[in-house]
């Protein structure tokens, strides 16, 4: 009975209450209700729950109230920056009536329509998720849980702790589409292999790369012009600094002697030396280099530009740019230019056909998001030969964003084109079932006949918003 | 004018030998006897010992190799860094590989500090200690002997290049002798062609070290190991506790080691080129520098050589007595040389001091085709220098006397080697203090 859904109806409003014994609870299941409430006595817990949330892939879930229940306010960053209220007790639930209004009538505004590219969706998420809040800005907190030592709460939760060097990458990319703009906060060093801000920091041996050596002082005794370690200098007997050379007493810093400088010694290979080496140890994933190889980035307070507060509405997402040419594919402006003279051939030809289809690889953002940017485009180029092998050399592939392929069919009718396209989604999910083990990829496959009553833009257009419902 | 030469050769025919004996005592007495014929004697005897010697160095090579000690090469300087690296590279050239390259930079201001960790990063440097403070060319020697490993220490100036076989041949000598503290390379000069006064050192150099200290080394009272080029058993480095005060300090731990009862020895095989200063006024400032060292070291550090105790040795005391002859006393005694002619022979001085300058410049261009013939290894061809032979007896017996004359009595009675810009004032005040 644990795991039972709890409901409580407010007004016309349901609340989901889950409590802390539903740690496995299915996100997925609280879809129908309007708001959640979670007892949050347990932050850990609290924290897990809201990051499956905020995760979410679907807008249902991930925009969807969420308050906290719990006897005192709580102290971690990403809890309190995606929750919308805490009450102490549920017959308190009253009060959350109307933010519950609030948030919904917001998302209400939203145009839901499918963004294909992963750091789109991302964007698109963290954008949505701040209009519905009537937040403008993401701000970064210290975090020691968070892989690069800061957290954007609102963004973070759609990471695990150690993939969150993916987020700074993403933001940059919204800041290159105009969405937000910067305020530098600080300056960070990640890991050059794994992104990581979790560093441990050694001065070590340039011979050996030891950190086993000690540091000494050299002194420089005027009158005799005896220059070396200050433990020449010393006894065992006493505090006094004696020359070795001269046998006399050091005495005032400056006016008989001076440190010059400082030398190292390391005990593990024997040698001495003044410039230590800087290295950096990961403590994610024990990569160990000189921090001249580290990547710096730059942590910033990210604000809403009018450009990202009308996206965040609109839905307003680019394509992945990381990935720009693939063998066999034309480019996007190109294929539009040669579906514009497909389409003008048939308005002078009637009896001509042709057809469009559009592929979409749905959860493969998910599988990108896991496996990291690297795997996208070795997969992108994968999809483009699965397409090509299905198709005639005279037909035209182009793909939008590392999900969504587009492929222009000249001289065959939809139906013609159905079959291939059909036969194509079967084959490609098969693939990936086999390959990436991975059975919750489902290839869709939409195609339309070209016609000459509108332009090819437009036919584009229509076919991709055929998806989005 | 063709009157003047008519009597000037009248009386050039008319003298006597013992009225040129009498007039031109000074030339004939210490210039010829000491520079041209005892070193003649001695370079004959060393030029007819070299199927001995050649067999004892082939010998001393054989067990340099089949010991290959770890020799290290230590170079202190400041504002050196544009060197070093054509340093690097000559020594990078060496037959004898098994060395430490340490440098330490004595407090540059420059781009020295970059250079050598850019240079130790790509293995050319061994060690290399910075000092953010200057504390002097000596203490920065003795903070690279400190972390010196080697069982031999070459101390070399960052402005000179070597000869590919330089270090092996350096170090071949203290093979030959177990007693052997120190050794000195020959010191050539590079940019002989530079300028009139580059060409006239270089000359200069010949006569004073690739000749001069043969004849030293064989008389056993070689005195100076060249800063620029000096090998030094570590042992004896580390008794003598390494380098003092300077100016003048390679002169000075010569000394040094020399009291403690080392031989020193001179290698005219392993060789050296340096620059040297192209103007008149940067030589005339080096030499003052270097005179005054005579005085202070000779006169005063190291008068103790002059005494018998228990670490009084003949060859220390004839070698004192004949540097400070033929430098400082000689230097004055030309003044005298002076009056006594201006004194007896006043009617005749407009005759007497050409003769001086053409005897001397007979004497110098003999004496330089003459001992070309001991000199083995020769960067230039001796051709090169024989026109400005003539000029050399204004540079020796009136430039370099006047500077030397301005040098000795500036620290005779000034004691002004101790306010040298050279070293710090911070060392140099305990210098004059402790009479350093």
């Amino acid at each position: 009975m644990a795991n039972q859904p709890h409901i409580i109806k407010h007004e016309d409003l349901k609340f989901q209450v889950i409590g802390q014994g539903h740690y496995l609870v299915d996100v997925d299941s609280t879809a129908p209700a309007d708001a959640l409430i979670i007892e949050a006595n347990d932050e850990d817990y609290a924290r897990l729950l809201v990051r499956k949330i905020r995760g979410h892939f679907n807008p249902d879930i991930y925009l969807k109230p969420v308050f906290l229940w719990r006897a005192s306010a709580g102290t971690d960053v990403l809890l309190e920056h995606n929750h919308d209220g805490s009450i102490s007790a549920l017959d308190q639930i009253a009060q959350l009536a109307e933010v519950v209004k609030r948030i919904t009538l917001r998302v209400s505004h939203l145009d839901q329509q499918a963004v294909p590219s992963y750091e789109g969706q991302i964007v698109k998420k963290v954008l949505n998720y701040l209009y519905t809040r009537e937040n403008r800005a993401l701000q970064p907190y210290l975090d020691t849980r968070s892989a690069i030592g800061y957290t954007f709460p609102e963004m973070s939760v759609n990471f695990s702790e150690k993939e969150e060097g993916q987020l700074l990458e993403i933001l940059e990319w919204a800041e290159r589409e105009g969405l937000i703009w910067p305020d530098f906060l600080e300056k960070v060093y990640q890991c050059n292999s794994c992104g990581s801000g979790h560093l441990h920091y050694r001065e070590v041996c340039p011979h050996c790369d030891s950190s086993n050596s000690k540091s000494e002082d050299l002194v420089h005794h005027f009158p005799c012009a005896y220059l070396g370690p200050i433990s020449d200098f010393k006894n065992t007997i006493d505090s006094t600094l004696t020359c070795p050379k001269c046998s006399k007493s050091l005495r005032h810093i400056g006016i008989d002697y001076d440190k010059p400088s400082v030398i190292h010694h390391c005990n593990n290979c024997d040698q001495n030396f003044q410039d230590a080496n800087i290295k950096s140890k990961c403590l994610s994933c024990q990569n160990d280099v000189d921090v001249k190889f580290l990547v710096p980035r730059h942590i910033n307070i990210y604000k809403l530009t009018r450009k990202g507060r009308s996206a965040a509405t609109s839905g307003l997402f680019a394509s992945s740019e990381a990935i720009d040419d693939v063998f066999g594919t034309v480019n996007m402006p190109t294929f539009r230019i040669i579906a514009h003279y497909e389409v003008e051939r048939i308005k002078d030809k009637a009896e001509l056909n042709a057809s469009l289809a559009m592929v979409f690889v749905d959860g493969v953002l998910e599988l990108y998001n896991r496996l990291g940017k690297k795997a996208e485009r070795k997969l992108v180029e994968e999809l483009v030969n699965m397409i090509r092998d299905n198709i005639r050399p005279m037909d035209i592939i182009a793909f939008e964003t590392s999900s969504t392929f587009f492929v222009l069919l000249p001289g065959m009718d939809a139906k013609a084109a159905e079959e291939v396209m059909n036969r194509l989604a079967t084959q490609v999910t098969e693939v990936l079932k086999r390959n990436l083990n991975e059975g919750k990829l489902k290839v869709t496959p939409r195609v339309r006949q070209l016609d000459g009553l509108s332009n090819a833009e437009a036919q584009i257009n229509e076919l991709s918003k055929e998806f989005s419902r | 004018m063709m009157g003047y030469f008519e009597e000037f050769f009248n009386y050039l025919a008319s003298l006597t030998i013992d009225q040129f004996i009498r007039i031109f005592w000074f030339f004939l007495v210490f210039e010829l006897v000491r520079f041209f014929l005892l070193d003649l004697g001695v370079l004959i005897i060393w030029k007819l010992q070299h199927v001995t010697r050649k067999k004892r160095y082939l010998l001393a090579r054989k067990m340099l190799w089949a010991e290959r000690p770890l020799v290290s090469i230590v170079v202190p300087g400041r504002n050196e860094g544009e060197h070093i690296f054509k340093l690097a590279n000559s020594l990078k050239e060496q037959t004898y590989t098994n060395y430490e390259f340490i440098v330490v930079d004595d407090g540059s201001n420059d781009q020295t500090r970059v250079i050598c960790n850019n240079l130790k990063k790509n293995g050319l440097i061994t060690l290399f200690i910075s000092n953010d403070v200057r504390g002097g060319k000596a203490s920065a020697a003795n903070l690279g002997l400190r972390y010196s490993k080697g069982k031999f220490i070459i101390h070399i100036d960052a402005d000179c290049s070597y000869d590919r076989d330089a270090v092996e041949n350096i170090i071949v000598p203290f093979y030959l002798d177990d007693k052997l503290g120190a050794v000195g390379g020959d010191v050539q000069v590079r940019n002989y062609d530079e300028s009139l006064c580059t060409t006239l050192q270089a000359i200069e150099y010949i006569d004073t070290i690739s000749i001069g200290r043969i004849s030293q080394s064989q008389l056993g009272i070689y005195r100076i190991i060249s800063g620029a080029f000096g090998a030094f058993r570590k042992e004896a480095l580390d008794r003598v506790g390494g380098w003092d005060i300077g100016p003048g300090l390679d002169g000075d731990i010569t000394v040094k080691i020399r009291k403690l009862g080392y031989n020193i020895h001179f290698e005219p095989t392993a060789v050296c080129q340096t620059n040297v200063p192209t103007t008149f006024k940067a030589l005339t400032k080096q030499r003052l520098r270097w005179d005054k060292s005579v005085v202070r070291f000779r006169l005063r550090k190291h008068n103790d050589v002059f005494f018998p105790d228990k670490s009084f040795r003949w060859l220390n005391f004839i070698s004192f007595i004949e540097n400070i002859t033929y430098n400082i006393v000689l230097n004055f005694k030309w003044y005298f040389y002076l009056i006594d002619i201006v004194w007896h022979f006043a009617s005749r001085v407009l005759f007497i001091l050409p003769v001086n300058y053409v005897l001397y410049t007979f004497y110098n261009f003999f004496k330089f085709v003459v001992f070309s013939i001991f000199r083995e290894r020769k960067s230039v061809r001796d051709e090169y220098f024989l026109p400005f032979m003539p000029l050399m007896a204004l540079y020796y017996g009136y430039y370099l006397r006047l500077v030397r004359t301005y040098a000795y009595l500036q620290e005779i009675f000034l004691k002004r080697s101790y306010e040298d810009d050279w070293n710090p004032a911070k060392t140099s005040v305990y210098a004059k203090h402790m009479k350093l």
